[in-house]
């Protein structure tokens, strides 16, 4: 995806991609005290072959959350990550006494980071109008990451582990 | 004195972050109920006088906005304070929240003194720490 369209304004992928990553960065270091790199950022099945984790760990049990977004942009947002990284993060996001968090704790987590994130990005994308997210869900065994061919997709290294980011707006959206 | 208080928010993982502030805040807090939606925390007040209210927006069932709207309309929890903290970080949604009656608005995320400092400003101002 090069550029959607938003009110007849036409958007370009490097705001995307630059709100994707200002939120990642901005939860992260605010809420589990991890700090990022950008590593990359693609669209579509073919780029996601190029991360990391997906490509070396391809048996790495994976975490997934899911929301949609309403506004003058409707579309789905997804926050992926390897669940050991799940566990660092949620047991710093809990302040609990043990290095990593259970299973159920990083998926609650897991869920509220997606919230954040997503948050934070469309904060950053929609320009002052209200938009409405959904409650996130997890997903198992999720295939492919990018919920839609016209999404954007970022993913960082954490120091912990590769976290994987994808927005998809409507196709009515997307040019 | 110590400062009840009533988290309303759909994530488990929040209510719980939003509690440790509040343990590590400074405040004398005694109890800390939570809610996980607006329906949910109008049944909590029923039962239990608080002195602030810390709510998200969005949440199925009802949202921090329909609760807002209710406690404002209610002779009796009107006068409680509301906080809300959400992920929502436009300038329109945070001027209808204020509108509808909220004391305060922090965005997600959010530093554990950004909270604390809202929350004692929503209150009215004074410390209320020990």
């Amino acid at each position: 995806m090069n550029s959607c369209k938003v009110w007849g304004v036409v958007m370009e992928a490097t705001e995307i991609h630059a709100a994707l990553a200002a939120a990642v960065e901005e939860v992260l270091e605010t809420m589990c005290f991890l700090s990022v790199n950008a590593s990359g950022e693609g669209a579509g099945p073919a780029d996601l072959e190029a991360i990391p984790e997906a490509a070396d760990e391809e048996d790495a049990r994976m975490l997934t959350s899911e929301l949609r977004f309403e506004g003058r942009m409707p579309g789905t947002f997804r926050l992926s990550l390897p669940m050991d990284l799940a566990q660092v993060a949620g047991a710093a996001f809990l302040a609990l006494d043990e290095p990593a968090a259970t299973d159920a704790q990083a998926g609650e987590v897991v869920c509220e980071l997606a919230n954040m994130i997503c948050g934070a990005a469309l904060g950053r994308l929609e320009h002052g109008t209200i938009f409405r997210l959904s409650h996130p869900e997890l997903i198992p065994d999720l295939q492919d990451l990018n919920p839609s061919p016209s999404g954007s997709v970022r993913w960082f290294d954490t120091g912990e582990g590769f976290l994987t980011v994808a927005l998809a707006l409507q196709p009515e959206y997307a040019v | 004195m110590e400062l009840h208080v009533l988290i309303v928010d759909d994530s488990p993982a929040m209510r719980n972050f939003i509690r440790r502030v509040l343990d590590l805040s400074g405040l004398e807090v005694g109890l800390c109920l939570e809610a996980s939606n607006g329906e949910e925390a109008l049944r909590v007040l029923e039962d239990h006088w608080v002195d602030a209210v810390l709510t998200d927006i969005n949440m199925p069932e009802m949202d921090g906005e329909e609760l807002l709207r209710q406690m404002s309309a209610h002779p009796v929890l009107r006068s409680i304070p509301v906080l809300v903290v959400s992920t929502d970080r436009t300038e329109a949604r945070i001027q209808k929240m204020l509108t509808l009656g909220a004391r305060g608005y922090v965005t997600k995320p959010f530093a554990p003194e950004t909270l604390r400092d809202e929350l004692v400003q929503s209150l009215g101002g004074g410390d209320g720490s020990n």
